[in-house]
């Protein structure tokens, strides 16, 4: 391009244009923000309201223990950790808390990824490649989604939680592929449903296949104790890769894997997104080694997260709500068309309850729904106001 | 938005069927004789009724008619007065032309979307007039419903509707399938693909942001498909490629370069065209020359027929020689939506009974992607 000519191209242009478009159709985000901790009762928005959304089940982000670590932690250590893992960034600490989230999960060992998006985005690429295949249940989250379009990998996908369709792709991939790659969620995120992980890991193991679960819901809430999916089904270390997050029950950040030990070597050698990006803080490193000390010492948090959750959905459908297919502490309450979702979660927000609409096309167009999480910080008496208002508002608007 | 519908009832449509005729196509007199009532008006009923009692309050719908029975008179039954004929039948008994004629009015008038009662034969009459012009949304109510332009009943025609004007479906391809006379005429009973008309379908979606989704268009997707297959000839470059009919099909071949027939069987070796609307003893004879061979087809019609409507030169020797194996079955996602399983009628018992066998086929809905559909037969 000759000098004084004026460039006609703004590089710059898209990005508003592009998020215009968003508020055109109302898909952009706009942010609640949260004046308090993230606390059964929040203040969102200048707001005070019981908080139904947030992924915080055992509300351990807030448990004595974990600050008073974090703070120590911190302290001691510092701010920062100075550098990736792979360099100078692995502290002891970060060894201690992967040490006993191994013993927590009754496998040979684990990793502790930057978050849990990091673990399935970094992780699953080196897991497959050009000649293999990942069969993977249509309901998958989109962290999985992200990692399966990484690879050179063929795809597959089977009907949500269907045996005899995930058997037909193994066994059609049996013949095809040299490694084959099942990859499940363990509790799906929208319906409060739990994939079959028994009968995906006979299945795998009949084809010689690798078993992956995303248990990131299922972290802290399902099995004794809430050591996860592989407590559940009693099928401890049988999971080829355990996947999940201290960023939900275990009140922290991070995403992490366990299983045996050639996948903690292989792992942590092969993973882009834990070798470039910085190690946890102490501070976090030290919150999640508490975190995990009180999930093996205090059961009362998790015994009170399903009493809530039970509690919650007998009233619930007693009312003559429909809860779906939910088994855990995600309760979906299905209200019909989107309109009415969105009606019905900006009313509770004005009595004081916070929880998000999920809409077409998240979920089936017919099945718009309220999603609540429960948590285990809320007490009778907070069930009680909150029950009172979803009969209130389902009546008014028709639901139930 | 105020929609535009272009109403239209074939009133003698589906009077054939319980006195055991083919349709109405021709033998009106033989069955109104037999003592066939008819069907049509009250299957329109049905709909508009349904249609206006869960959805009209919130949707504007501008309506186009004929007089009398091919319109006027359904829609009036249920209440709705404000509508413009635009077409009045001839004779008394409304026949094909009146169809045709009908449609012409609707072109002219510019409708959005052309909404109609019939069978397969009213189908391909709409779609001689508009072809690929206007999209057609269907009411079941003929003795043969092929095409892929129906509702599976009159309550998803209503629902159908009404996502329609509210821009929640979108516009994709739907086969016009027939019986074929000719054949009819000699005693075979086979369905004819007469071509790739606009249906509506589900768009579908993939993810972008948390709970943001986008829809993606059809040709994104065969597109994606089209690399699919441009791997596999690759990758198999000793094996006979025969391309099956279909609109996904025909866009595939389109991309590749390969001159397609849209409603026939082609054959491709080394990407270059081996034989164009091939029939059974010319495939056959390729297939002695190059005895490895795949076949690519695409779920077809309203029911999702991969064999056995519309192709029935993939005899069941052709298949037996091909071997199942061989089968690469391409979808849309959208396509698969309404038809959730695929169905198979070879018309040879043994052969359908290996099809039935397997229970479920791995369907290609994107480059290297595939998901798992239950295989439907006739007998099994």
């Amino acid at each position: 391009m000759g000098e004084g000519l004026i460039m006609e191209r703004n590089p710059n242009a898209f990005l508003k244009e592009e998020y215009n478009e968003l508020v055109k159709k109302n898909l952009d985000w706009k942010l609640r923000i949260l004046e308090t901790g993230s606390t059964p009762h929040s203040v969102v928005d200048g707001k005070k309201v019981i908080m139904l959304c947030s992924n915080n089940y055992l509300n351990l982000s807030n448990h004595p223990k974990l600050i008073k670590n974090a703070i120590d932690a911190a302290k001691k250590f510092g701010a920062g950790s100075g550098s990736v893992r792979a360099i100078a960034g692995t502290m002891k600490l970060h060894m201690e808390v992967e040490k006993r989230l191994a013993k927590f999960k009754g496998t040979e060992s684990s990793l502790i990824y930057q978050t849990g998006f990091a673990a399935n985005a970094g992780l699953i690429p080196q897991l497959a490649g050009k000649g293999d295949i990942i069969i993977s249940d249509e309901l998958n989250h989109g962290s999985i989604i992200d990692g399966v379009r990484l690879t050179k990998a063929d795809r597959a996908v089977f009907k949500h939680k269907d045996m005899g369709e995930l058997e037909k792709a193994l066994n059609d991939a049996d013949k095809k592929y040299n490694r084959i790659l099942v990859i499940t969620d363990g509790v799906f995120s929208m319906d409060g449903d739990i994939a079959p992980m028994d009968k995906i890991v006979k299945l795998a193991n009949e084809y010689g296949a690798m078993s992956y679960v995303d248990d990131a819901h299922g972290e802290g809430v399902i099995g004794p104790d809430g050591r996860g999916i592989g407590a559940h089904f009693g099928i401890e270390g049988k999971i080829d890769v355990e996947m999940g997050t201290f960023s939900k029950a275990y009140g922290v950040v991070g995403g992490l894997i366990a299983g045996s030990q050639d996948l903690v070597n292989f792992a942590y050698n092969k993973s882009r997104t834990w070798l470039l990006s910085g190690s946890h803080p102490p501070a976090v490193a030290g919150a999640q080694l508490a975190a995990i000390d009180v999930l093996e010492t205090e059961p009362e948090h998790v015994k009170k997260l399903w009493d809530n959750t039970n509690y919650f959905k007998k009233e619930l459908k007693s009312m003559g709500f429909d809860t779906g297919e939910s088994e855990t502490p995600i309760t979906p309450v299905i209200v019909g068309e989107s309109s009415k979702a969105k009606e019905l979660s900006n009313k509770l927000y004005d009595e004081g309850i916070f929880a998000l609409p999920i809409v077409f096309p998240m979920v089936a167009r017919d099945k718009a729904r309220i999603r609540t999480m429960m948590n285990a910080g809320l007490t009778k008496e907070d069930l009680e106001f909150t029950l009172d208002k979803f009969e209130k508002l389902g009546k008014k608007l028709d639901i139930i | 938005m105020i929609s535009k519908i272009g109403f239209m009832v074939n009133p003698v449509a589906g009077m054939g069927g319980k006195v055991g005729l083919k349709g109405t196509d021709g033998v009106l007199k033989q069955a109104i004789k037999l003592g066939a009532k008819p069907v049509a008006p009250r299957k329109a009923v049905e709909t508009i009724k349904e249609f206006i009692s869960k959805y009209s309050k919130k949707d504007k719908i501008q309506w186009f008619t004929c007089s009398g029975e091919m319109g006027a008179d359904e829609l009036k039954k249920v209440g709705v007065t404000k509508i413009e004929i635009v077409y009045t039948p001839t004779g008394k008994d409304t026949t094909s032309s009146d169809t045709k004629n009908a449609c012409k009015k609707f072109l002219e008038k510019q409708v959005d979307l052309i909404l109609f009662c019939g069978g397969d034969g009213t189908a391909r009459d709409i779609f001689e007039i508009v072809s690929t012009k206007l999209p057609i949304l269907g009411i079941p109510s003929g003795v043969k419903m092929h095409s892929g332009v129906f509702g599976i009943n009159t309550s998803a025609s209503a629902k159908m509707l009404h996502e329609f004007v509210n821009k929640h479906l979108t516009i994709g391809d739907a086969e016009i399938m027939d019986l074929d006379e000719d054949r009819y005429r000699k005693g075979e009973w086979n369905i004819k693909l007469f071509g790739i008309a606009k249906g509506i379908v589900e768009p579908t979606y993939v993810q972008v942001g948390k709970t943001m989704f986008e829809s993606v268009s059809d040709d994104e997707i065969k597109d994606e498909l089209t690399e699919h297959i441009l791997d596999e000839i690759e990758q198999n470059s000793d094996f006979l490629f025969l391309f099956g009919s279909g609109g996904t099909i025909e866009y595939i071949t389109k991309k590749l370069d390969i001159k397609n027939t849209l409603l026939g069987i082609d054959a491709v070796y080394n990407k270059k065209v081996l034989g164009s609307d091939l029939n059974e003893e010319g495939i056959l004879k390729l297939l002695e020359k190059y005895p490895k061979a795949k076949v690519i087809l695409s779920p077809i019609g309203a029911q999702g027929f991969i064999l056995g409507r519309g192709n029935l030169q993939l005899s069941p020797k052709v298949i037996r020689k091909i071997g199942i194996d061989n089968i690469i079955v391409v979808s849309t996602p959208s396509k698969l939506a309404s038809t959730p399983v695929i169905r198979v009628d070879t018309g040879d018992r043994k052969l359908d009974q290996l099809f039935a066998e397997r229970e479920f086929m791995m369907i290609v809905i994107g480059y290297r992607l595939s998901r798992v559909v239950k295989i439907q037969t006739n007998n099994f």
